[in-house]
């Protein structure tokens, strides 16, 4: 009897783990998890208005889920039979979604495409297209833009001295404290000096994937050694920036260990949390090129603005998507300037639209949300949007294969425990061509 | 002094000369398994003609046909069974049916091979070459398991022969289903264990052996970019190449192995001293230190290691601590952001302690609890002293019921993945821009090339390394343990 009873109660085991109930999968979107119930709406709005203008209610169930955008991509790629119909990624993820033959759909949507043309600005236009078999498409639909800025203690930078280095810099000397808290070590966090242009002429001679093209890499212009030159001064002074602790940089803005920050809007609520009322948003400073800096053909007083990944959000869809007949109407739908207007005033996510800061009403004001969109905006100017999406390996390369360590030795002048590698010229050129040569093969 | 140097030397010698040996078995040990192997194939296959050649027509029909052999006599649901089975795997075979648009079966053999042929365009979709492999494996775990239900229908035939031939009954369904409650209880129970270690442990291990031959990596991603075989590529780049894998492997390896040793030991002999102490009969209120130290078990431990690594940050109490009675002026790094990386390991060897000891010393105050006490009342008839009690009977003791611990612990320790995820993330990181850190563990290691880095063949390469480094020195330490060859000392 005992022993029916254990086979009984196995056989009872394995059905309850054995049984699935498979039901027709609903047409999934993902958001970033700021943003599900905010687009729950959006799709009840577009239920309204598909019976509206169709006379019959949709005929499947729409699904709207959170999902880390910065690691949509790669959950999409684990299994994307099972991934959702509609995700967003950040424009960067577009080489590895795209590699081969492509994991994602092409807008073929004349309406879309119109759109997608007439709202966004150049800059985003560019990169959300790809090659696919030799043929240009348009994967990708913007609708959130994002850019660094600098969350900074008011009470211990004045106005002044926030629009340079140096005067953060003075102001942290004075007060005894580090200028800046260093989110990561990872390549979006050098991307200030990196990225940096001569104010005069809002140029730099940084090439970076240029054209999409793998050998189109240059890092080791005189403009680049000088700010790297500089940056070594700025972060091995005692009161420059501090490199990542386990405690953090909120705890570290927090109790006044350091003046500032750079970081994204995805920051901003910890931000707020962290320096409450004495929190000041701004675009990131400027630095000037010192006799101790300057090399080969950059002179000393040379003025450069901090620089910055301009970067959007969008959304793409998946290839063979059994609702392909609807979901580019959505896409249509979720990233339309009106929704792009409501999504900054419920969630503050700055709008990709190319007008907003004219056109959106809730874009301007006093309030540190507005400061915080009007900071990227201006920032906008200054930045480049990541040109990792025409190729699988071009994120892979910048991000992954040391690069950021390399720069960071430059700047830290130092390699493991071994400090003053890097204080000659040519030994900061000489980091900076393997820095390159990853950027070309994946090593140094 | 000559005399203690020769002495030294001769230990020396024996050391190395033991290790050899046991190098030596093991490697002997491997060739006699591999030749009973193909003498136990070889004796079946012998067995298999002669029962063939010695059977009834009917169970000869039952080689082709399965289930004949019971149809003939009258077992039909059971015939229907063996029928059924093998109409179902010659319809998967045959028609090879698709999931996620590849298939299994005899065509999923073919794409273990080729991996895939179909290079898809944007519109189109690109063969699933990780899914080909996997399904290519799966299709070979099911013909394995339909050559074990061939064999199990040829028996049953040949023993309804049998039967026959010995003028007994051949038994009814549901005589046979009541074996299987009773004389054969066995392998109602061990069956679905038997099938869940293939599907869940079998299966996925040669899946992950595989992947360590093929170039599926970050430019080949399964569904958009086909892969394919590559041999003994990826093991060749650890030992030659120039990227990462081949420069960190070693490093990693070497402290993988520090780190298994002091964590061991460390957390082991602090363990048993713990146990001693509180088991000493002058300690009042045992059972409060004991729950004091067992209430660390019951924290889930990566909620105490993410408390320890908030308590050590560097603006975090202990630091504050430090600076407050002026012991440093500035804030100390001692986990992922040290100066020192000697610094960040001896931190999370300190730390391993706290979460480690509780287990050796809930362990060894049971075994001194459970030591029989004739034998230190034959040891004081003896004349024994305390000491020689405690050094001849108590150690020996505790080492002989511990050893496989010991073994599973060092073992566990190799592959242990919280303390440095959590504690450090590998940190501090070392010069040159490499991932693998100074922290970091070939199992933290891999988990950073398959889940960052998406370099799964060269985390599989660093996977079967870290299974034959766990799987020899388990073996290696076992067989010369006291536990495995005086098993019966202490019963």
């Amino acid at each position: 009897m005992n022993k029916k009873l254990i086979f009984l109660l196995l056989i009872l085991a394995s059905a309850v783990m054995l049984i699935g109930c498979k039901k027709d999968a609903p047409l999934t979107i993902w958001v970033g998890t700021e943003s599900v119930e905010f687009y729950q709406g959006v799709i009840e709005d577009y239920l309204v208005k598909y019976e509206e203008e169709n006379g019959e209610a949709f005929p499947h169930t729409i699904l709207v889920k959170g999902a880390d955008t910065g690691s949509a991509a790669a959950t999409y790629l684990e299994d994307t039979e099972a991934g959702p119909d509609i995700f967003t990624v950040a424009h960067d993820n577009l080489g590895k979604l795209i590699a081969g033959s492509s994991s994602i759909a092409p807008v073929t949507d004349a309406g879309l495409l119109a759109q997608i043309e007439n709202d966004n600005p150049d800059t985003f236009k560019n990169v959300i297209k790809g090659s696919v078999g030799g043929q240009i498409y348009t994967f990708g639909v913007p609708y959130i833009a994002q850019s660094l800025v600098l969350y900074y203690n008011k009470d211990l930078i004045s106005e002044t001295q926030v629009q340079t280095w140096e005067g953060i810099l003075e102001a942290a000397i004075a007060a005894n404290k580090q200028a800046l808290s260093l989110t990561g070590t990872d390549g979006f966090n050098n991307s200030f000096l990196l990225l940096a242009t001569n104010v005069q002429t809002g140029t730099s001679s940084l090439k970076l994937y240029q054209g999409g093209d793998i050998q189109q890499n240059f890092v080791t212009g005189d403009d680049m050694v000088s700010v790297m030159k500089w940056g070594q001064r700025f972060f091995t002074h005692a009161n420059g920036p501090k490199r990542p602790t386990d405690s953090g940089w909120q705890i570290e803005l927090k109790d006044g260990i350091s003046l500032s920050v750079i970081s994204g809007a995805w920051h901003y609520n910890a931000a707020v949390s962290a320096l409450g009322s004495k929190l000041g948003i701004v675009k990131l400073p400027t630095f000037t090129i010192t006799s101790q800096d300057a090399y080969g053909s950059v002179t000393a007083g040379t003025q450069f603005q901090s620089g910055t990944f301009a970067d959007a959000k969008m959304f793409v869809m998946k290839k063979n998507s059994k609702y392909q007949e609807y979901i580019q109407d959505i896409v249509k739908y979720l990233s339309s300037k009106e929704v792009q207007e409501q999504s900054y005033i419920a969630v503050q996510n700055l709008p990709a639209y190319k007008n907003a800061a004219i056109e959106f009403d809730s874009m301007t004001g006093d309030s540190l949300e507005a400061k915080l969109a009007s900071a990227q905006i201006e920032m906008f100017e200054h930045g480049i949007p990541q040109p990792f999406g025409f190729d699988n390996r071009f994120n892979f390369y910048y991000y992954s294969k040391g690069g950021p360590d390399l720069i960071l030795e430059i700047l830290e002048n130092k390699s493991g425990t071994t400090t003053g590698l890097f204080t000659s010229f040519d030994a900061i050129k000489a980091q900076l061509q393997l820095v390159e040569n990853i950027w070309k093969t994946g090593n140094k | 002094m000559n005399d203690r140097h020769a002495s030294m030397q001769g230990r020396v010698q024996k050391f190395f000369s033991s290790i050899l040996k046991s190098f030596k078995d093991f490697g002997y040990g491997i060739f006699r398994g591999l030749k009973r192997f193909v003498l136990g194939v070889k004796k079946r296959a012998v067995r298999f003609g002669k029962r063939f050649m010695d059977s009834s027509i009917f169970t000869k029909i039952a080689h082709v046909i399965m289930g004949v052999g019971q149809f003939a006599r009258g077992q039909i649901i059971k015939g229907f069974i063996y029928l059924f089975i093998q109409f179902g795997f010659l319809f998967v075979l045959i028609t090879s049916p698709t999931v996620n648009r590849t298939p299994i079966g005899f065509q999923a053999l073919r794409n273990l091979v080729t991996l895939g042929t179909v290079e898809g365009d944007v519109f189109t979709p690109t063969d699933n070459s990780m899914l080909m492999m996997l399904f290519g494996v799966v299709t070979l775990g099911i013909i394995g398991i339909f050559i074990a239900a061939y064999s199990s229908n040829i028996s049953s035939a040949y023993a309804n022969d049998l039967l026959i031939r010995e003028g007994k009954k051949v038994l009814s369904f549901k005589e046979d289903l009541a074996e299987l409650f009773d004389s054969r209880f066995h392998v109602t129970m061990l069956t679905p264990a038997i099938l869940g270690v293939i599907v869940f442990t079998i299966l996925p291990t040669v899946f992950m052996i595989l992947i360590a031959f093929t170039n599926f990596d970050s430019q080949h991603p399964a569904g958009q970019v086909l892969f394919d075989w590559v041999g003994f590529e990826n093991f060749k780049t650890v030992f030659t190449g120039q990227g990462e894998v081949a420069v960190r492997f070693f490093p990693v390896l070497s402290w993988t192995l520090i780190w298994a040793f002091f964590a061991t030991f460390s957390n082991y002999i602090a363990g048993i001293l713990l146990a001693l102490l509180i088991n000493k009969k002058t300690i009042k209120l045992k059972k409060v230190w004991r729950t004091v130290f067992i209430l660390t078990i019951a924290i889930p431990q990566f909620i105490s290691l993410l408390a320890v690594r908030s308590i050590l940050s560097e603006y975090g109490p202990i630091n504050n601590l430090l600076i407050t009675m002026g012991l440093t002026n500035s804030p100390i790094s001692f986990l992922g952001t040290a100066q020192n990386p000697m610094t960040a390991r001896a931190s999370i060897l300190f730390i391993n302690l706290w979460v480690g000891i509780p287990y050796t010393m809930l362990m060894t105050s049971g075994i001194l609890l459970n030591i029989p006490t004739d034998l230190y009342e034959a040891a004081q008839i003896d004349g024994a002293t305390k000491r020689q009690a405690f050094l001849s009977i108590t150690i020996p003791y505790i080492v002989f019921v511990t050893t496989p611990y010991l073994i599973t612990s060092f073992v566990g320790n190799i592959t242990s993945f919280n303390i440095i995820y959590l504690l450090t993330g590998g940190g501090p990181s070392v010069g040159g821009g490499y991932k693998a850190g100074s922290t970091d563990l070939l199992v933290t290691w891999l988990y950073k090339l398959t889940i960052d880095e998406n370099e799964y063949n060269m985390g599989s390469v660093i996977g079967i390394f870290t299974f034959l480094i766990t799987a020899t020195g388990t073996l290696l330490s076992y067989r010369k343990s006291k536990a495995y060859k005086e098993e019966e000392a202490f019963q």
